[in-house]
């Protein structure tokens, strides 16, 4: 996954739907449209079109790909990218969550010689068990951050799964006295492509139990405290990939010594 | 009991010379054309007491079938899993035939009808007729065993606690129509507590693959996996169709309280040899219309399998049927000593590997793996995304997928089957909306989820050839209905020669 080096300052970039320059966030609401290219694998392409600009983007690259049956609420930042791969300029890094609420009608266009992505494993690749990570000390309090798709608490393949995998393997090596998991739903509205946006509260419980479980597994006897809040607020850390919204939507791991 | 595991299992294997060593060279052939007695030598009955050599051969209609027994041979007289250990005279060995590739052929099953006049321990009323209330003896009350080789499997409902855990179900389940009488009536069906679904015996043997865990997450289910609580060893989930067991203990246990109506547990002698046998049987075909399946280059047949390292990922380390690569190309020295059809067939297979990894073609709507893990819905795959496992063909994950084969519209008409109808109580499931019909829900009779409906675990890929018919409730008769099958749900497009590559592909696995 690119992760374009944008300043701290493009977090208080205007969440406006005509924001074309490269780096900036654009945001909306509107249908998928499936174009199915063939360059193997996951090579498809996930085309969405602004209602508010009238454009039409290529955010094929969110970890979290739209199903063509529901709306999606898109969060990403123009890239500088042509529209070679799939006929629309590039958001990178993207997010698009389903909206199951807002159903829409299956679209699904032909490849009309655009060759799509051919499909590159993410850095945020599981770890296999033959394969550990080895982390050497000294070891001291740290926060680890697991990100979410918008009202869901999924712990997505390639992204969030890695992050919590990766941060059990360095609390194991660490051996802390216990672990606070606080869950952030971000109830707070917004307004996006004329819709009110808000995250249901009890998602900030649910997605600290789902940490917490994961976590339990992973570390069998582990001391681990359960914690949940609303109205979360963007902070800045790298695998957020500079999305705000993204970085709202999250639980913090907060490993005690 | 009167001997039971490892011990005989060596002391035996010195005692047993010839078999062992007439089995390295060519293995005994326990199959032949016609007669009584070939039938019978084909067909392991509990208690028998036979030797299970260290390497065995049996014929079948794409060629033969292998199974290597590590540390073999095995004297089976008192070993649990061949001896009538409960009073319906069943063993393990009943439904999983050496010769089926340690599973049950609906072929072998009529076969056993025949020679007994249905008087088989096969047939028990239990799970081997299509109800217990049928008549008994009638051919018709067992037709779902004899036509598609199907045991009937009876759910707990509500279902039991998971992983310790209360289940409780998000949607409500009735009855639509019981052609067979297990699921209404004084005694069954979900108003008493129970609820009957058909299923295929899944094959035992090469279980160290069915066991292996590859990463310690599931990214279908979004969760670290969870673990043995004995052994604290991460659990694979790819035992049982509904992956209502977790570990081979479970299995055990659960297959001898009602397919062997056992009044009492197993003991832990009884699991230990049984777990012993099942680690150390391989099973796979060894020829097929090319001639062996190791030759010319090739890695096909059980040797492989008992040799190499379980839970590896094709798309990161070998690839999924890469056995097959050397017959990509066939030498000049080789073309001499094939004839033409075992050179064009060795080359049919080594195109399906490739069908079977390159050819992408649109999955949509297949939960699992469209809904919530991230590949959105649709998206482009092979059949080797799901099938991963390098030499085997099952996932590295847990692999619970709704391919559709047990649920309407996508499963085909059979009016044998019961139908149930399931009404989501919170959110609808994401393609079937709120109210499903299905012949069989599958994992969600495990989890009590109406997002599983459906979902049915992958199964080992090895010896098809021997276990006709496929998928969990038997619907594709033969290798060749298993490829048309996916044409029809996904509009592939595959070609004729593609679909007949494949097929050639899976009949030598």
């Amino acid at each position: 996954m690119k992760r374009p080096l944008i300043a701290a300052t493009m977090m208080l970039a205007p969440l406006s739907a005509q924001a074309q320059e490269v780096g900036e966030i654009v945001s909306f609401v509107s249908c998928p449209v499936y174009r199915d290219t063939d360059n193997g694998r996951k090579s498809g392409c996930w085309l969405v079109r602004d209602g508010e600009s009238g454009k039409q983007w290529d955010v094929s690259q969110s970890p979290h790909k739209p199903n063509w049956d529901y709306a999606v609420f898109v969060e990403g930042r123009v890239a500088d990218q042509g529209d070679e791969f799939c006929g629309a300029p590039v958001l990178e890094p993207v997010r698009t969550s389903r909206l199951l609420d807002h159903r829409c009608p299956r679209h699904m266009l032909p490849p009309e010689g655009y060759p799509g992505r051919v499909f590159i494993a993410p850095d945020r690749y599981l770890t296999s068990l033959a394969n550990p990570p080895e982390f050497e000390g000294p070891f001291g309090p740290r926060t680890f951050y697991a990100f979410f798709e918008f009202d869901r608490d999924f712990l997505v393949y390639q992204y969030s799964d890695f992050i919590v995998q990766q941060a059990a393997y360095w609390i194991e090596a660490a051996q802390p006295r216990r672990l606070v998991v606080t869950g952030y739903a971000a109830t707070d509205p917004i307004e996006v492509s004329g819709m009110e946006l808000a995250e249901s509260p009890e998602i900030a419980q649910s997605r600290a139990e789902v940490v917490v479980l994961a976590l339990s597994r992973l570390l069998p006897g582990m001391e681990i405290e359960t914690r949940w809040e609303t109205g979360s607020q963007p902070i800045d850390v790298p695998d957020a990939d500079t999305i705000p919204g993204q970085s709202q939507r999250r639980v913090e791991i907060a490993v005690e010594f | 009991m009167k001997r039971v595991g490892q011990p005989r299992h060596l002391r035996f294997a010195k005692a047993l010379p010839v078999i062992a060593a007439a089995g390295a060279l060519a293995a005994a052939s326990a199959y032949a054309s016609g007669g009584e007695s070939a039938a019978d030598e084909r067909w392991w009955s509990p208690g028998e007491g036979r030797v299970f050599p260290e390497v065995l051969d049996y014929e079948n209609e794409h060629g033969t079938l292998r199974t290597l027994l590590v540390g073999g041979p095995l004297d089976t007289e008192g070993h649990p899993f061949f001896e009538p250990i409960s009073s319906n005279g069943r063993a393990c060995v009943t439904c999983h035939q050496p010769a089926d590739g340690m599973s049950l052929s609906a072929a072998t099953a009529r076969e056993r009808w025949d020679a007994t006049n249905g008087d088989d321990p096969l047939f028990a009323a239990y799970d081997g007729s299509n109800c217990p209330t049928l008549p008994q003896g009638e051919r018709a009350s067992h037709s779902l065993l004899l036509d598609r080789g199907l045991i009937r499997i009876q759910r707990q409902w509500p279902p039991a606690p998971r992983l310790g855990e209360e289940v409780v179900p998000d949607f409500t389940i009735e009855v639509v129509r019981d052609p067979n009488g297990c699921n209404s009536g004084a005694e069954y069906g979900p108003e008493n507590g129970w609820i009957s679904v058909y299923r295929r015996p899944r094959p035992i043997g090469n279980m160290k693959y069915l066991l292996a865990v590859g990463f310690n997450f599931d990214p279908k289910q979004g969760l670290a996996l969870p673990r043995d609580p004995e052994t604290g060893d991460y659990l694979s989930g790819n035992l049982m169709s509904d992956n209502r067991a977790f570990t081979l203990k479970e299995q055990m246990d659960d297959a001898g309280l009602t397919h062997l109506e056992m009044l009492r547990e197993l003991t832990d002698d009884e699991r230990d040899a049984i777990k012993a046998f099942e680690m150390s049987l391989f099973a796979a075909q060894q020829t097929g219309r090319g001639g062996a399946v190791d030759d010319g280059g090739a890695q096909g047949g059980p040797a492989v399998l008992r040799d190499a390292e379980p839970g590896e990922l094709g798309s990161i380390g070998f690839p999924v049927w890469g056995e097959f690569a050397a017959w990509e190309e066939i030498s000049e020295e080789d073309r001499a000593r094939l004839t033409p059809e075992q050179v064009e067939f060795r080359q049919s297979v080594a195109r399906g590997a490739r069908v079977f990894r390159d050819r992408t073609f649109l999955v949509s709507d297949a939960a699992g793996v469209t809904t919530q893990m991230g590949f959105g819905n649709p998206f482009r795959v092979a059949c080797k995304m799901c099938h991963n496992m390098t030499r085997m063909g099952n996932d590295v994950a847990p692999g619970q997928v709704d391919l559709g084969t047990t649920t309407l519209p996508f499963a085909d008409h059979f009016g044998d089957l019961p139908l149930f109808r399931i009404t989501c109580q919170n959110d609808p499931h994401p393609y079937y909306g709120r109210e499903i019909l299905t012949y069989d829900p599958g994992f969600a009779l495990s989890t009590g989820r109406c997002a599983d409906v459906g979902k049915i675990t992958l199964q080992s890929m090895r010896g098809l050839a021997a276990r006709a018919p496929y998928f969990s409730n038997g619907s594709a008769a033969d290798l060749r209905a298993v490829v048309d099958y996916y044409e029809r749900r996904y509009n592939i497009g595959y070609t004729e020669q593609e679909k007949q590559d494949l097929v050639n592909l899976m009949s030598v696995l």
